[in-house]
């Protein structure tokens, strides 16, 4: 199987190609959109839709930068500078709703509303929506998978692809077999995303339900809960398991997926986007040829047997800048840039899944990915992270209070992580 | 000074161990940049095959060369702007009587005692309002500040080196003050004023806090600060040898200039520190 | 880091002869005084001036960035959450842990390669070539260095050692004391240098006549050396005190402060740059302002770091 990615090499994808023409920014008349871009890969699908645009508009590629949090920083301060040369922005969707309270995004339209989120996902639209208004057009919806290594099931008495599996029984089974559990315990915003979906198949929420619409003093946290407690004990108990790869409490995605792919790795849970990877790592020579054969997937784990498996949410959508002044170009612009060929090309380039149903029916798409239909389902049942006009701060007081995984417990934890959280929100302390 | 043999053996020792503490850890990165695929994840020092393929990246990305030559181009504006009017204020300090004298060096004091952070937020809410945000105008400015403290300095204590006769000399001759600097202090001072700027560049080429706080995009953003930018192959991993490789390309200017001045980089850091 | 290290230099006005009257020639270099000051005063207070100012006007209100139309005066409400706050202290306990053994541990490693560029007769260029390299290089290619020499997937360091897959960022004092050598390393010959110029300055005779009294090597150091050198030694002292007080890059990216590694510059970074709680932010960065000040008075007022001492302008 090869993916386009693999014939570019990486060269191609660190490359920001820069699909400048025209002139700079300034001129109203300029057909030129400044377009922020999180992945390499949008470079490519702007480049093809401004060929195809018959000289309708041009992009002015910019990166951000690498990591989810460096990237929300460095929009927000360029749109708080009402910077009018900003067109489009590639947006995490949980800071969506900061963005779009501050006044930083021009709304969608109910007409470009319709359009942009027919035969979208539930996951992806719900992250896409703030206020009853849609400010992002999904361009791609990100979901985490339960990843096992077929070989170890055996010996861990657990079996994914039998049924639904909870968080105990991975630790359980991968300690009985020796073998790792992988999870992202590094305190950046994929520990966010860990604490979210735990906290949610326990049945709970990280901010009580109306926080979108009160001021930030107001908001009430969710985490002093039985499902706040069972979040901190699972955490607690993987970490400090045998079950646990080294360097727990720094592990990132890539990490993750590492741990993985060594000799004692056994279940994972991960993005999609792996499973390209792994046939990089393969071409590589630092895996065997047939490693994909020993790998499964499955709906990521549950807290109890008895609650539902909320899935992580992700993704990226496209919004406009409230101060761009090329605002109804910018919105055809975006008509290609995440349409069903863009959201398809996405998906082969970077792995990122698709945000509209119809892309996984792509006999290319589900032959590349023979998960999509489990992915397809994960984002239907995903679980958006909280939806907060202070979601920076609140995802700082989570990644604060629930770090290092090791150090946690359910008895304090919970309580601990909800006072910080609302204490942070209305100005009384600092993280 | 009596020395013998043994001891001397104990000195190269010892030159040759910090010769060592101070090239291991470049020629580490050195050896990174030049890692390939499984190499590196080898946990070795020394890759098994020297591959060019993460400068080839890196050169091939416009993230990369865009910073380049912002960070080339706004250290030498910044130098060259910084060390002409260091020159001119070292030569009011050292040589002249005038009120506010000591306020020039007060403030000087306190520019390098505040924290670079400090300035930072405030400096980008002026910034944005003027539109000077994500320009070289807008990091050349708060580098001349932040330089100009250290080039005054350096300057100072080579001007007040310089004979102080020949300055009375040239004024006994009927020539001004103006005069008595430009024909006599400058061609003296010139190599202070070199080695200032080379302590300068070094200053302004380091520079991370304003150039991730006060940049956005490729119109300004400098080398250290574009490194937060590099992706791997998929958006969660940071290109660990491409990263080597640029900060093994922006080292070689500081060991050019190394290599080249050395002498006068350790004069301007001691030379009068420390004189009796 | 600060942008600028700033060289041991004191302020010190050049003595002219005492004028009686203000003549022509002295009005002409008073007006010349400011004409070739005035530029870089200028570009300094400028650039400083404002924003100093501006910060500690910011820091009296509440105020996000994203919520500008919630901007409240709130007096020194800031100030009095920062200073309850445990986490400024733990913050404040972990700067002044770097700090103390970053420079205790430079000055005696510095003192011995300011000995040995003194003592060795050969080797002399390439000794100060090698050791002005990680004094230029940028300070941000210096964390990355050691982030990924001590890093448990890339780094070197465990295989040397035999330390297999140990997570030097997993936890709070090997991450921290990867950020010490990293500092260490970068520093060391900045301060090194400084105590170079004090080590020339002293006379060979002193160090003759003590041995001619029979004094060992270690005597020598501590009854001659030392006493000679304690101009320099505070004047280093003082600059990377103030120096390793302010802590960012290295931290930023080697640990981005996990595992209880925030500094007080990085804690003035989140709130202002990552929360965009702009008052708050400012009160922090104020805050660690009047800190480095207190540092530099105790420093000028207790120890008696005589700055103008340096300039022999006696």
């Amino acid at each position: 199987m090869v993916l386009e990615k693999k014939s570019r090499g990486l060269a191609a994808l660190l490359l920001a190609a820069s699909v400048v023409s025209g002139c700079g920014d300034g001129d109203g008349g300029s057909t030129t959109l400044t377009y922020y871009i999180a992945d390499a890969a949008q470079a490519e699908v702007a480049a093809r839709c401004s060929a195809e645009s018959g000289g309708a508009y041009t992009f002015n590629v910019q990166r951000l930068p690498n990591t989810a949090a460096g990237g929300r920083e460095q929009l927000l301060r360029r749109l708080a500078a009402e910077d009018r040369s900003l067109d489009i922005v590639s947006v995490d969707p949980p800071f969506m709703a900061e963005f779009a309270n501050a006044g930083f995004l021009r709304p969608f339209t109910a007409a470009e509303r319709e359009q942009f989120s027919a035969g979208v996902l539930d996951g992806p639209l719900k992250q896409s929506t703030f206020r009853d208004t849609l400010w992002s057009a999904p361009l791609y919806g990100n979901t985490q998978l339960l990843w096992y290594r077929k070989s170890v099931l055996a010996k861990a008495g657990v079996d994914p692809s039998a049924g639904p599996v909870t968080w105990d029984q991975l630790i359980q089974g991968a300690t009985r077999a020796g073998v790792t559990v992988a999870a992202q315990g590094r305190r950046n915003e994929s520990l966010m995303v860990w604490v979210n979906a735990l906290v949610s198949s326990a049945g709970g929420a990280i901010l009580q339900p109306g926080s979108e619409n009160v001021p930030a003093a107001e908001v009430k946290g969710g985490l002093n809960t039985e499902a706040g407690a069972q979040a901190a004990r699972i955490m607690h108990d993987l970490a400090v398991s045998p079950a646990a790869p080294a360097g727990f409490s720094t592990a990132g995605e890539e990490d993750s997926r590492a741990a993985f792919q060594a000799a004692d790795g056994g279940f994972m849970v991960n993005w999609p986007y792996v499973w390209a990877a792994f046939d990089s790592a393969v071409e590589e020579g630092s895996l065997p040829a047939n490693f994909k054969d020993d790998v499964g997937w499955a709906a990521y784990p549950r807290v109890d047997a008895g609650t539902g498996s909320a899935a992580p949410s992700g993704g990226l959508g496209l919004s406009i800048s409230a101060f761009s002044s090329r605002q109804d170009l910018a919105v055809q612009a975006i008509r290609c840039l995440a349409n069903e060929r863009s959201q398809k090309d996405f998906m082969k380039t970077a792995g990122n899944p698709a945000a509209l149903a119809s892309v996984f029916d792509d006999p290319e798409i589900r032959q590349l990915f023979p998960m999509a239909d489990e992915i397809r389902t994960g984002l239907d049942a995903a679980t958006p992270r909280p939806v907060s006009p202070y979601y920076g701060d609140v995802t700082g007081s989570i990644q604060s209070a629930f770090h290092p995984p090791g150090d946690l417990s359910p008895q304090t934890t919970p309580e601990a992580a909800n006072d910080l959280l609302e204490d942070v929100l209305s100005n009384k302390r600092l993280i | 000074m009596g020395t013998s043999r043994r001891t001397q053996v104990f000195w190269i020792a010892g030159a040759i161990l910090i010769i060592a503490y101070a090239i291991v850890p470049v020629l580490w990165i050195v050896s990174l940049s030049f890692k390939e695929g499984d190499d590196i994840t080898n946990n070795a020092f020394l890759p098994t095959v020297w591959s060019w393929e993460n400068y080839r990246t890196v050169f091939a990305s416009d993230l990369f060369t865009t910073a380049l030559r912002n960070s080339v181009g706004m250290a030498l504006i910044a130098t060259t702007i910084s060390v002409v009017l260091a020159t001119l204020a070292a030569y009011a300090v050292s040589r002249l009587n005038f009120p506010g004298k000591r306020l020039v060096l007060g403030v000087a004091l306190a520019i390098t005692v505040f924290p670079v952070i400090a300035i930072a937020t405030p400096l980008f809410n002026l910034w944005r309002t003027l539109g000077l945000y994500d320009t070289w105008l807008g990091l050349i400015i708060p580098y001349l500040s932040y330089s100009l403290p250290l080039s005054v300095y350096v300057l100072a204590a080579f001007f007040r080196e310089i004979p102080w006769e020949m300055e009375q000399a040239a004024q006994v001759d009927g020539a001004t003050s103006w005069q008595a600097f430009r024909r006599v202090i400058v061609p003296l001072a010139a190599p202070g004023v070199f080695t200032a700027a080379i302590l300068t560049f070094f200053a302004v080429w380091n520079d991370f806090v304003f150039g991730i706080t006060l940049t956005s995009s490729e119109a300004a953003r400098p080398v250290p600060a574009a490194l937060a930018f590099f992706q791997g192959a998929s958006q969660f991993s940071q290109p660990t040898a491409p990263i080597a490789a640029a900060a093994v390309v922006v080292t070689i200017p500081v060991v050019i200039l190394v290599l080249l001045f050395q002498r006068k980089i350790v004069a301007g850091l001691t030379n009068g520190a420390v004189k009796g | 880091m600060s942008t600028v290290e700033a060289p041991p230099r004191a302020p010190v006005a050049a003595r002219r002869p005492r004028r009686i009257r203000l003549t022509d020639r002295a009005r002409h270099e008073r007006n010349l005084g400011w004409m070739l000051a005035g530029p870089a005063f200028i570009a300094m207070v400028a650039v400083t001036g404002y924003p100093i100012l501006n910060a500690i006007w910011l820091s009296l209100f509440d105020y996000r960035l994203t919520d500008p139309g919630d901007r409240e005066f709130i007096g020194l409400g800031n100030y009095a959450t920062i200073l309850g706050d445990g986490l400024f202290w733990q913050q404040f306990g972990v700067t002044a842990l770097i700090t103390v053994v970053t420079v205790a541990v430079e000055l005696v490693l510095g003192f011995a390669l300011a000995m040995v560029m003194h003592r060795a007769l050969y080797l002399r260029t390439a000794l100060r070539t090698a050791i002005l390299v990680p004094y230029g290089i940028i300070t941000v290619v210096s964390a990355y260095a050691w982030a990924y020499a001590f890093s448990n997937t890339y780094g070197f360091v465990n295989g040397l050692f035999g330390l297999g897959d140990f997570d030097w960022f997993g936890g709070t004092w090997s991450a921290l004391f990867t950020v010490c050598v990293a500092e260490i390393w970068k520093t060391t010959p900045f301060m090194s240098l400084l105590l170079l110029a004090g080590l020339a300055q002293i006379p060979d005779d002193y160090l003759e006549a003590a041995k001619v009294d029979g004094a060992k090597a270690w005597q020598r150091v501590r009854r001659v050396i030392l006493p000679n050198m304690k101009a320099a030694i505070m004047v280093a002292l003082l600059f990377r005190t103030l120096d390793a007080f302010r802590i960012f890059d290295s931290v930023f990216i080697m640990t981005a402060g996990a595992q209880g590694t925030e500094t007080l510059s990085f804690l003035a970074y989140r709130q202002t740059i990552s929360r965009v709680m702009v008052g708050l932010g400012s009160a922090v960065s104020v805050i660690l302002a009047i800190l480095v000040v207190l540092i530099a008075v105790l420093f000028v007022k207790v120890f008696k770091t005589d700055l103008s001492q340096q300039r022999g302008e006696r």
